[in-house]
């Protein structure tokens, strides 16, 4: 089935979603793990949804799906033909190919037209500060100067569902500052994001709704507050 | 499965790749000759200088054979680590797998058809100058281009999987290496076991080559059709398997 966006409300729809990795145990032994159980939520257009839970309780793995880099085992995921990428720093670069090729190249494995990341280079080179370094090898860059032109190809992507994994500032601080303003500003915008966080400060300024994961299941489904107060109550209590 | 998108990045990332191997080393692209060219020394030195065991136009003839081979050893045994490599990448972003054994296949042609067109040049002014037969030989490049894809597309689609297979294809390159006619001819093999020979498509292949480049014969058509469909059947299985296991990749290489 495939709908269109005009055709219904709804941006993603999971019910009782389930999905492993493969361990391997030993010799040609492998043992399934399942990262996610029973996940389930609606995705409505213009929604921030905040993801929370421990580690190891499904969020990357729920990220995952949702880019269709995996596929559900259990249960179904429907996208009703919407596109989700995640926001990826420095997706694909080569070391001695000069900051430009490597923004097409990244900006192209990420679904981007070449002739579009061309079009935008002007804004990539302004936003990262490069200036005429973005036609020297990156193996030349500083560890700043890479994250800069990372971040900036990233911001250029403009799928459908945008998906968020922590990555919310980088480079120095003067830059963290900037980049953590821009992401801010993508995230409050009509865009729909799925935003993954262990820092529910975030997710409270950030998110509408919210999702709590534990172990591979939606442990709550809600407004933002009350997700974070539930997850809060159970925190509170497995630790007391 | 693959959009006109994949294909425009298919070709991108050939280019990305040629570049950046090209800036790794000083005197860059130059060594996509003289690799195949010092490899071929040894080859030289042994059988023509030490044991004489040459025979007359000996070194058009090993070239033909080598350079031939080794654009299909290359490229099958880069595209057993063409998925695998590519991990960080699957873990980022969805692509469909094919991608990248077929930019494999690509960049291993763009190599190729440089040394290659060497060789057509130094045939023709070594005594063998392009004759009627060259007509067949875009059949025969397009008959090896077909069995490299297969193989290419094959061992990137299964080694993910077993890992140790790898080391297997190695050594099943190096030993199809020697079976292949490279520094003999069919001639010097009874005619009884030619049938054990030309199970080998590669040896088939590279007799074409000899018979079109430095013979001017027209090559054994029959045993080149009979190679390209295995080459095609083979090349389906391959698309099969990874349409198949297209999402499983990302589950499995860690």
């Amino acid at each position: 089935m495939r709908d269109t966006a005009e055709s219904t409300p709804l941006m993603a729809r999971l019910r009782n979603v389930g999905a492993y990795y493969w361990l391997r145990k030993g010799y040609l032994r492998h043992e399934r793990y399942w990262a996610l159980r029973d996940v389930s939520f609606d995705l409505y257009p213009g929604d921030s949804l905040g993801v929370i839970g421990r580690n190891g309780a499904g969020k990357s793995t729920l990220l995952k799906l949702l880019s269709g880099i995996v596929k559900p085992d259990l249960g179904s995921a429907e996208l009703f033909g919407h596109h989700a990428t995640l926001l990826s720093l420095q997706v694909g670069f080569v070391p001695y190919l000069s900051g430009r090729e490597n923004a097409i190249l990244s900006g192209m494995l990420m679904g981007m037209h070449r002739d579009e990341m061309e079009r935008r280079m002007g804004e990539i080179i302004a936003f990262s500060e490069l200036d005429e370094f973005i036609d020297q090898p990156i193996s030349s860059y500083s560890a700043g100067m890479r994250a800069r032109l990372g971040f900036s190809v990233a911001i250029q992507l403009d799928p459908d569902i945008l998906l968020i994994d922590e990555v919310l500032g980088v480079g120095d601080a003067q830059f963290q500052a900037k980049s953590s303003a821009r992401i801010h500003d993508i995230i409050r915008s009509r865009k729909t994001v799925v935003l993954v966080s262990h820092n529910a400060d975030t997710l409270r300024k950030l998110c509408n709704r919210a999702i709590w994961l534990e172990g591979g299941v939606t442990r709550a489904v809600g407004d933002t507050d009350s997700v974070l107060r539930e997850y809060n109550d159970y925190m509170l209590q497995t630790a007391g | 499965m693959l959009t006109q998108h994949h294909l425009e990045l298919i070709v991108y990332k050939t280019y990305a790749d040629l570049k950046a191997e090209t800036a790794k080393t000083y005197i860059g692209f130059i060594w996509w000759l003289l690799d195949p060219l010092l490899f071929m020394l040894t080859f030289y030195v042994v059988f023509e200088l030490l044991l004489r065991q040459g025979t007359p136009d000996f070194i058009p003839f090993l070239l033909v054979g080598l350079i031939t081979w080794r654009w299909f050893q290359n490229t099958v045994a880069h595209g057993a680590g063409a998925i695998l490599q590519n991990r960080e990448l699957m873990r980022q972003i969805y692509l469909p797998k094919i991608v990248f054994p077929l930019v494999t296949v690509l960049t291993d042609l763009v190599k190729f058809s440089l040394v290659f067109l060497i060789l057509l040049l130094f045939l023709s002014v070594t005594g063998h100058p392009p004759g009627a037969s060259y007509l067949a030989l875009p059949l025969v490049l397009a008959t090896e281009f077909l069995l490299i894809v297969a193989l290419t597309c094959l061992t990137s689609a299964v080694v993910p999987f077993l890992p140790d297979l790898r080391i297997l294809i190695e050594h099943g390159l190096h030993m199809l290496f020697f079976v292949s006619g490279i520094f003999f001819s069919s001639s010097q093999v009874p005619q009884p076991l030619h049938w054990l020979l030309y199970l080998n498509p590669m040896a088939g292949l590279i007799e074409a080559y000899r018979d079109i480049l430095i013979r001017d014969q027209w090559p054994q058509l029959g045993l080149l059709s009979g190679i390209a469909g295995a080459a095609a059947l083979a090349c389906w299985g391959a698309y099969r398997l990874l349409t198949r296991y297209d999402h499983v990749y990302a589950k499995v290489v860690r």
